[in-house]
């Protein structure tokens, strides 16, 4: 990171931004006046803590409303371990940081598994009992009154005389919370969270532990937090329960985020430098006399910039910023721009085996699976070997998706069990640890990360068995070469077409180099050349050393692809065999077309 | 003895939490937005009522005529102008914008009611009828029966009326509900419109009992969201039973314990719930999108 970053020194995409926070450490270092140094720390201050929200609530898209609770838990045991026991800050800091992490963990392991609004209830509700801990353990925290941190001026007491140096600090906290946010944004973790916040299961169905993604973001958000409302308070020197642990807090922070640009790194920074300065000056013009007005203001900006901007002012500039960097100059080794690295296809058949004999790469026995009263599988069993296509076919409402869910882990059987690779898996929890086996799988109803680029959809495939960006990279871009879709690579992926949301279900699940892999219906809605090149790819798929289960409408290449076809209907198989023994079966014309029909 | 007396003021006050509740579990599981704002149509309304009384001296039963409707109109306003653009927006930007109206609306009190508590006094909120031992407050047991009734009538409406069988169509389905020629938007609104109404007569029944100041809604609501969730997201019985629950605890912990913590006590039971039956005790509408199925 840092070593390519001073390779790249003379591209003005790197001096450009780097020249900016230069004159901003300036302007901290050097500024005399007081209110200008002031307006400047909570600047820089806010644009960190509010960088920190956005690594919970911007990049996992878990909307925290009491982010108030790590603050004011960072402020205060910090602040009473000084007061009460005399622990410079420099160490209590690790404290804060540490309090927050367990805070992280209490409500993030019960809220994060979870989907819907659940998280953010929980937020608000922790910020709110901690306020009211805060005013009744008076003996530590003063209470109501308040708890006065002494004025001892000394560097490992985080307290100067100058505000200057705080002004630095608070610069260097929001460079610190910039430069993880950056690192988060290109490693495995930062792809996980900005998937799982577009598809959760999707994103589980790669591989992708999402509860722990969830959790290690909140971790990572709330000891930085912490670490922010440290240095807030040793330059405050006073905290008191209804402003440290406030909503507004929680509020202000998301707020910054959503002005600038949900889910960037810059976009905290430049929300901040708005709306701290606007809320400086509305309190000094009109807030001395009537209280609350300011907020309205900010609940107003809120409010609009929900249904009017959601992309942030960021996304407003970006074009503009782009334009402006475009006509500066490059220096040094950044002269010329480096030429587009090839793709050299070398997706290496990791099992190029067909055995039809032996071990079975996953087998289902006697599955049944119930919804409530109403049985949709009943004592399906089949085998499939290494190198095999499999086929499965069905009248509508056969259960073939259901049967994919079950293999796939995300219904468990009510009876019944599936081994795969020689495993049981019919136990497992957890759609993820399915993908790590090595089982692949499509949606019928297509599920891409829409705000992510193609490329970056199929690197989080890649990341289920890469922790590095840069191999992970590699693997993505052989199977997009290999799909088909390299000229689509930097598009957002959700506006390619259906055909080609098709091919971005199979990369995806291809990047994570599957033994096995289950194509649901990805046929469906193709016209007939699409279909002709996706058989030509499964086919592909398969000479590299994928077993494949194929779930098709599409008759014509059903027939073609698979080596044996098993035909379901209401949820009972019908028969297995070669495709030209089944279609001339009795019994699956009757399945298909009721009874009365016969073949001429 | 003592016993009892703390079980019937709590179930008493879980009256006002359930009614309270009510209305907030009822827009969740039709129109899908948690109204962070919520807590903000019981200040309004709790300001009416005071102001219906000191203004106009109107009593605040009296005044629920006003009230009631007015608040009615309060929530088809906020569906309208604030969730309608976004209704297909992803769920946080419909957190943003109920958090933000939220923040207005209390701030907005601030400013031309300012910070003070301010009560009516009413002869007959400090009525109390004794039984043997048992003190039984007028007032508070309106509140209990208006609960009770007011969870009855929304149940006959929704299972009994063409309006409600529409609104339950659409809560199971959006898709199939508006294939059947439903028109979602309306439903949605007037949804919005009845649960804002009965938070409206939770604000006119209890401003005879509590102060009104403007962040008077941030405390009943954070109780509120402790009750759906336990009763189950979308639940009304759920939200009847949960209210209750929650009243009980609440009184029981504020005397066995410390009324200072008994919102510590609470919020346990919340964690508890979330982390072994997070779909509540009546279960939820909508579970399996939520991943708990």
């Amino acid at each position: 990171m840092l070593g390519s970053y001073f390779k790249n020194m003379g591209a003005p995409g790197v001096y450009f931004p780097s020249l900016i926070l230069l004159a901003f450490l300036a302007v901290a270092a050097l500024v005399p006046n007081e209110f200008y140094l002031n307006l400047f720390f909570m600047i820089f201050m806010f644009a960190g803590l509010s960088g920190a929200w956005n690594i919970i609530g911007g990049y996992a898209g878990q909307i925290s409303l009491g982010h108030a609770a790590f603050y004011g838990v960072g402020a205060y045991t910090s602040a009473v371990l000084f007061a009460k026991l005399g622990l410079p800050p420099v160490l209590g800091i690790f404290a804060s940081m540490g309090v927050a992490v367990v805070l992280a963990f209490i409500i993030g392991y019960p809220c994060l598994r979870l989907k819907g609004p659940f998280f953010t209830l929980a937020t608000l509700a922790v910020a709110e009992v901690l306020q009211l801990l805060a005013v009744y353990f008076r003996g530590l925290t003063e209470g109501s009154e308040g708890l006065s941190i002494p004025y001892e001026p000394a560097w490992y007491n985080l307290i100067f005389e100058s505000k200057n140096v705080y002004a630095v600090l608070a610069f260097g906290y929001m460079l610190l919370v910039l430069v993880i946010t950056l690192v988060l944004e290109r490693s495995k973790l930062g792809y996980q969270l900005t998937a799982l916040r577009d598809e959760d299961q999707a994103a589980e169905s790669l591989g992708v532990n999402t509860s722990r993604a969830k959790i290690a973001a909140f971790v990572l958000s709330g000891a930085l937090t912490a670490l922010g409302a440290v240095i807030v308070s040793q330059y405050v020197l006073f905290l008191e329960p209804h402003s440290d642990f406030s909503v507004n807090v929680s509020v202000e922070l998301a707020l910054m985020s959503m002005v600038g640009g949900l889910g960037t790194a810059v976009g905290p920074l430049i929300g901040a430098a708005i709306l701290i300065p606007l809320g400086e000056f509305l309190r000094a013009w009109v807030g001395g006399g009537i209280q609350g007005l300011h907020y309205v203001i900010y609940g107003c900006i809120l409010i609009l910039v929900v249904m009017f901007m959601p992309h942030g002012i960021k996304a407003l500039v970006e074009n503009k910023y782009k334009a402006l960097v475009d006509i500066l100059p490059r220096f040094g080794a950044a002269a010329c721009p480096q030429p587009e690295e090839e793709v050299h296809l070398h997706f290496e058949s990791h099992e190029a085996v067909t055995a039809k004999e032996g071990r079975p790469l996953i087998a289902a026995h006697e599955v049944s699976k119930d919804f409530g009263g109403l049985r949709v599988l009943s004592g399906i069993s089949f085998s499939v070997h290494p190198g095999e296509i499999l086929g499965i076919i069905g009248p509508n409402g056969a259960g073939k998706t259901t049967l994919f869910n079950v293999i796939s882990g995300v219904y468990r059987p009510t009876k019944g069990r599936v081994e795969f690779d020689g495993q049981d898996i019919t136990g497992i929890k957890r759609i993820h640890q399915v993908c790590h086996l090595g089982m692949g799988r499509t949606y019928q109803i297509v599920k891409p990360f829409g705000n992510m680029s193609v490329l970056d959809n199929v690197m989080v495939g890649a990341f289920c068995n890469q922790a590095g960006s840069a191999t992970a990279r590699e693997i993505a871009l052989e199977v997009l070469a290999l799909v088909g879709l390299l000229d689509k690579k930097d598009q957002e992926a959700k506006s390619l077409t259906l055909a080609n949301m098709k091919r971005l279900e199979m990369a995806r699940a291809l990047a994570t180099k599957p033994k096995l892999l289950l194509l649901d219906e990805v046929m469906a809605g193709l016209n007939p050349n699409e279909i002709d090149e996706a058989i030509k790819l499964i086919r592909d798929i398969r000479d590299y050393g994928s077993t494949v289960i194929v779930v098709e409408h599409v008759m014509r290449a059903i027939m073609s692809l698979s080596e044996r076809i098993m035909v379901i209907a209401q949820g009972e198989k019908v028969t297995e065999g070669l495709p030209r023994e089944v279609i001339a079966d009795q019994r699956v014309i009757k399945a298909y077309l009721g009874d009365g029909f016969e073949l001429a | 003895m003592v016993f009892l007396q703390v079980l019937i003021n709590g179930l008493f006050l879980g009256g006002v939490y359930a009614l309270i509740s009510l209305g907030l579990t009822l827009i969740f599981g039709v129109v899908r937005v948690i109204n962070f704002a919520h807590g903000e149509i019981l200040m309004i309304s709790m300001y009416a009522s005071f102001f219906c009384f000191s203004v106009l001296g109107l009593n605040p039963y009296l005044s629920l005529i006003i009230v009631i409707p007015g608040m009615f109109l309060v929530g088809i306003l906020i569906d309208q102008v604030i969730i309608r653009p976004i209704r297909n927006a992803p769920s946080y930007m419909q957190i943003f914008a109920t958090v933000g109206l939220s923040v207005v609306l209390i701030n907005l009190a601030l400013v031309f009611f300012s910070g003070d508590y301010r009560s009516i006094n009413l002869a007959f909120a400090k009525q109390v009828v004794h039984m043997g031992d048992i003190g039984i407050s007028l007032s508070r047991f309106i509140v209990f029966i208006s609960a009770i009734v007011v969870a009855w009538l929304v149940w006959l409406f929704l299972d009994k009326t063409d309006m409600g069988k529409q609104i339950r169509a659409i809560a199971q389905d959006r898709d199939a509900a508006r294939l059947m020629g439903i028109n979602p938007n309306k439903i949605y609104m007037i949804t919005f419109g009845i649960g804002s109404a009965m938070v409206g007569l939770a604000g006119g029944l209890i401003m005879p009992l509590y102060y009104v100041f403007p962040s008077v809604g941030a405390y009943f609501v954070l109780t509120a969201f402790v009750v759906v969730v336990l009763g189950g997201l979308g639940n009304m019985v759920g939200a009847l039973l949960g209210g209750l629950i929650i009243g009980v605890i609440d009184s029981l912990s504020g005397f066995y314990l410390d009324p200072a913590l008994k919102e510590m006590v609470y919020f346990v039971v919340f964690l508890g719930v979330l982390l072994f039956r997070p779909s509540g005790l009546m279960g939820m509408i909508g579970a399996e999108e939520m991943g708990l199925k």
